[in-house]
């Protein structure tokens, strides 16, 4: 009997609502969207401590990990869907371009990008290992420093594999390590008949179309090798073939692009890579396809002059195009530039310039005789030699190292730069390393010495850049170091151009701190100082070790740089590390924060951080739009109860209540109801704690931006449907269970209990993010709160301003107990962040609120 | 006094990569090897003082290398590590005279300790 009214109501209610599920079915799908978030973020936690570098891992770990994460987000988005009907189809795109930004990452073996062809100006930094170093480079050197380079594109290392893979010639990599001449030589000649993938011909072919008519008539192109790592931290300088003067026709490209695969697997190349330690079947190719400059003159600079001398450079330049040079065929003007403060030719030499190599159109090239006449003519003015100077300058300062630079000039007079790699360097040996090391660095005043904590280790230096403002962050020159007072998440975008960060105060728990040990960046925070001792411009030499021990020195000490190269050669062999760890960067930032903003859209969901907060926030909203329209019908139908009420509050917290069954006490209802009447034990246990006299303070607290209190604790009117229920406080309540979405200002709190009689099947997970103070003291309030769960034997996971707490299998009078102290917690701490101005205040306030006493005042 | 010498042994580069620079730092002299074979063919002619392996390797394996270290150097300390904590394995290994068991991923300050207990440093 009650069966069937069940069955009729259920036609009726699905009718008017579109076959929507009902409510329990809904619950069903909200709790396991729960479950499968928690489990989310405790595997990106776990992943990011064991991924941070303290730990030796695998790869099979990584891999373990990640899936774990990946299934456990995957089921919380298939609830979400059936929970929000579908509403959100762009989740599961944005979660399936970050998986296959993972995948690609942890599959080293293969590039699954689909992308074969990539344009220079769209080529960015996080591209440079599909377009390889010398591509990257070259690249850069247009989008970054605005330097004039040819038209050009690549063909990426993704296409290089389709095209072996095409050949069938990918199990012949596998045996690489232990080949010999002959079986290299039958690799090569397989390449050299290689057939092309279709999508790789029509790449190609689109790539040609698109280049053709920017180039003109006679259009020809270089192809030249651009494997993994060239010109990168391995020079592989002359290994590679460079095909001049292709034709603009996908058959001519196709041609040239076999040779310079194929020269990857020379044997001296083979046997060079080997000498580095590299896996030769591993080395992955792109090329460069760069339009032919038909050059008037050109040549090579180096921004140190003989490989030595850093403070001059020296530029060589011959008539035709740079082969004479490159190669050394011709005896070429030699100009040296002093560089100092101004720079300035201090020698010039004209050589006999006997040789130069032309083009042929579509014939190649050739080298002829220099005409008599044009021999002894110097190829470059004082100004073209000043102007090439002052481009190379800009480019060993950008990429901080010294280079060797190609460059050609065209007929009219346009200079383009065609590559530029590390220049390598003679280094003197070291003798008596220990002993130059005291009389160097002693020479050099210490500005600031073991005050602070090193959040990463590592020598570099740099110039001083006080960062004031915000806006002003796009201002810092690369290579710089950034001094701030505070550390910021803001400063992750500039992060990967910058040698150091130094702030005054900061912890080394932060998002910032995170992505400085990703990248390696020297970073000291909590200096006290660093803004009044370090001059803007000042150059310096920081030195960061363990723990609090570090120096900055007054100048550049060459010294203790060199010394840092050399362990750097080493760290840099940690690719594999660098390429795992950067799959965290796809995980854990948290970009949206404010469901009030605008910016709270599923299509600012950036990472899986991302996808889990905006999942509860609809998910929670979903139940409530659900309830409401269920109230409503039911209402109209009956005049019976709704499930929907609001809360009567002594504190100045709005908060709705749906009632799963047993929410309230029996017989209660309507609109409002008071606490007194709430049914549910979990939630009666938390209000109780809540409500605990001295834990709701709202004097006392200078929070920056008066108006964020109303903000607060505001529950949005229900009247005004689906839009405005974004960030309400909410409470799904049954008998046994509660789940609190709880959001504070910048503060969001989710609490998930079951709490029975039978303890195997109670928990209670927690989730803290965020806050409105800075991150330095957003995370000692997750340091305070966690330091008091612990006490009641949560398993707990914190990074950031994130706290992930788990605790199951106590009996109902423990949970009821734990709840009360939670709800205190919440209370209390909810502006607590704004007053944690030092560690020792989280230690006292710990201590103060587990002895009862809610107090702020020191 | 001279470096103690550490051999690492794991099949995948970035172990031996890692645990090298991490060890370095310590001050300590270590080669690393991808597989079972050539570290015991680079055992016939350099002891170690400590042995990191990887248990599970194809072709020689952990225990094979404990074995045949322990035959040539009785006084070198071996310190097994693995992807999975498999106890049964464990136990015959400790049996076997390892000195300590790391399950994957293993933090490097408690390798770092084990290695300083192995060599009686610990307490300087």
């Amino acid at each position: 009997m009650a069966g069937s009214l069940l069955q009729w109501f259920k036609g009726i209610v699905g009718r008017e609502h579109g076959a929507a599920p009902d409510l329990a079915e809904r619950f069903r799908a909200f709790q396991a969207v729960v479950e499968g978030n928690n489990r989310t973020l405790e595997a990106m936690t776990e992943m990011g401590e064991k991924l941070g570098g303290d730990y030796l891992f695998d790869v099979n770990y990584t891999r373990r990990a990640y899936a774990e994460l990946f299934a456990a987000i995957s089921d919380s988005l298939s609830h979400f869907d059936q929970l929000t009907e579908h509403r959100y189809p762009q989740l599961g795109e944005t979660l399936a371009r970050i998986d296959s930004l993972v995948q690609r990452m942890l599959t080293s073996d293969e590039a699954v990008s689909s992308r074969l062809v990539v344009f220079y100006p769209e080529i960015t930094w996080d591209l440079a290992e599909e377009v390889g170093g010398k591509n990257y480079h070259l690249a850069e050197l247009a989008n970054s420093l605005q330097i004039r380079v040819p038209e050009a594109f690549a063909i990426t290392t993704a296409a290089f594999s389709a095209f072996l893979r095409h050949n069938g010639l990918e199990e012949r990599l596998a045996g690489l390590a232990a080949a010999d001449d002959a079986a290299l030589a039958g690799l090569r000649a397989a390449i050299l008949a290689g057939g092309f993938p279709e999508e790789f011909t029509a790449a190609l072919a689109a790539a040609l179309a698109t280049i053709r008519p920017r180039l003109g008539e006679e259009a020809a192109l270089a192809v030249r090798s651009s494997a993994e790592e060239e010109d990168g931290d391995f020079s592989f300088a002359g290994q590679f073939e460079t095909v001049l003067n292709v034709p603009c026709t996908t058959e001519a490209v196709q041609h040239a692009y076999r040779e310079v695969v194929a020269s990857l697997f020379q044997a001296s190349a083979i046997s060079y890579q080997r000498q580095l330690g590299f896996n030769p079947g591993k080395l992955k190719m792109a090329a460069g396809c760069v339009a032919m400059i038909n050059a008037k003159c050109s040549g090579v600079i180096y921004t140190a002059a003989a490989g030595k001398d850093r403070s001059r450079m020296a530029i060589s330049a011959a008539w035709g195009l740079g082969k004479g040079v490159v190669d050394g065929l011709t005896d070429a003007d030699l100009y040296t530039v002093a560089k100092g403060e101004e720079l300035q030719v201090v020698e010039q030499r004209t050589g006999g310039k006997e040789k130069m190599v032309v083009n042929r159109g579509g014939q190649g090239i050739e080298t002829v005789e220099t005409p008599a006449e044009q021999r002894v003519l110097a190829c470059l003015s004082q100004a073209e030699v000043l102007e090439l100077a002052r481009q190379a300058a800009a480019i060993e300062e950008h990429f901080k190292a010294p280079q060797d630079i190609e460059w050609a000039m065209d007929n009219s007079g346009r200079c383009y730069l065609l590559q530029t790699r590390a220049l390598r360097m003679d280094e003197p040996t070291e003798e008596a390393p220990a002993l130059e090391q005291a009389a160097v660095a002693g020479d050099y005043p210490v500005l600031l010495r073991d005050q602070g904590v090193v959040v990463q280790r590592g020598t570099t230096a740099g110039k001083v850049f006080i960062l004031r403002q915000l806006d002003e962050l796009e201002k810092i020159p690369k290579g710089g170091v950034l001094v701030a007072r505070h550390d910021s998440p803001h400063f992750v975008r500039a992060i990967p151009f910058l040698n150091a960060i130094i702030t005054d105060v900061g912890v080394p728990t932060s998002h910032m701190a995170s992505i400085c040990r990703e990248f390696n960046i020297p970073t000291v925070v909590n200096t006290g100082q660093a803004t009044t001792v370090l001059r803007h411009g000042q150059e310096i030499t920081l030195r960061a070790g363990e723990g609090s021990e570090f120096a900055v020195y007054e100048g550049i000490v060459q010294h203790l740089l060199r010394e840092e190269r050399q362990g750097a050669a080493r760290l840099r062999e940690l690719y594999e590390f660098r390429r795992q760890k950067y799959i965290m960067r796809h995980i854990a930032p948290l970009n949206l924060v404010n469901p009030l903003e605008q910016e709270f859209s599923p299509e600012k969901c950036q990472t899986v951080h991302d996808l889990v907060r905006f999942m509860h926030e609809k998910a929670v909203q979903a139940l409530v739009e659900f309830a409401e329209r269920q109230g409503r019908g039911l209402a109209r139908l009956f005049g019976g109860r709704t499930p929907l009420h609001r809360l009567n509050l002594p504190i100045p917290v709005q908060l709705l209540l749906i009632d799963l069954g047993g929410g309230l006490q029996d017989g209660a209802g309507g609109k409002k109801v008071d606490v007194e009447q709430v049914g549910s034990l979990p939630l009666r246990a938390v209000l109780a704690g809540m409500l605990f006299p001295g834990v709701w303070q709202n004097e006392g607290l200078a929070l920056s931006g008066g108006d964020l209190m109303s903000a607060m604790t505001r529950a949005t009117d229900l009247t005004g449907g689906g839009q405005e229920l974004a960030g309400t406080n909410v409470a799904l309540a049954g008998r046994e269970y509660v789940n609190m979405s709880l959001r504070f200002g910048y503060h969001f709190n989710m609490l998930d209990c079951y709490c029975s009689d039978k303890p195997r099947n109670n928990h209670i997970y927690f989730r803290f993010v965020g806050g409105a103070a800075s991150i330095t003291n957003r995370s000692r309030r997750i340091t305070l709160m966690a330091q008091v769960l612990a006490e009641y034997g949560f398993a707990l996971k914190a990074k950031g301003d994130l706290l992930v707490g788990r605790l199951s299998g106590l009996d109902r009078r423990e949970i009821e107990t734990i709840l009360d102290q939670m709800g205190r917690l919440i209370g209390y701490t909810r502006q607590l962040d704004a007053l944690l101005d030092s560690d020792e205040m989280v230690n006292t306030l710990a201590g103060r609120f587990q002895a009862g006493d809610y107090r702020f005042d020191p | 006094m001279a470096k103690h010498g550490i051999m690492v042994i794991d099949d995948e580069k970035i172990v031996g990569d890692m645990a090298k620079l991490s060890l370095e730092q310590d001050g300590y002299e270590v080669e690393t090897f991808l597989n079972g074979e050539s570290a015991l063919e680079r055992l016939k002619t350099k002891r170690f003082d400590v042995v990191v392996t990887d248990l599970k390797m194809k072709g020689v394996d952990g225990l094979e290398v404990l074995r045949t270290v322990k035959k040539l150097y009785p006084t070198t300390v071996v310190i097994m590590i693995t992807a999975f904590a498999n106890l049964d394995v464990a136990i015959e290994a400790l049996r076997d005279d390892v000195h300590d068991f790391f399950p994957k991923p293993v933090k490097i300050k408690e390798l770092k300790a084990s290695i300083k207990r192995a060599l009686g440093t610990a307490a300087k």
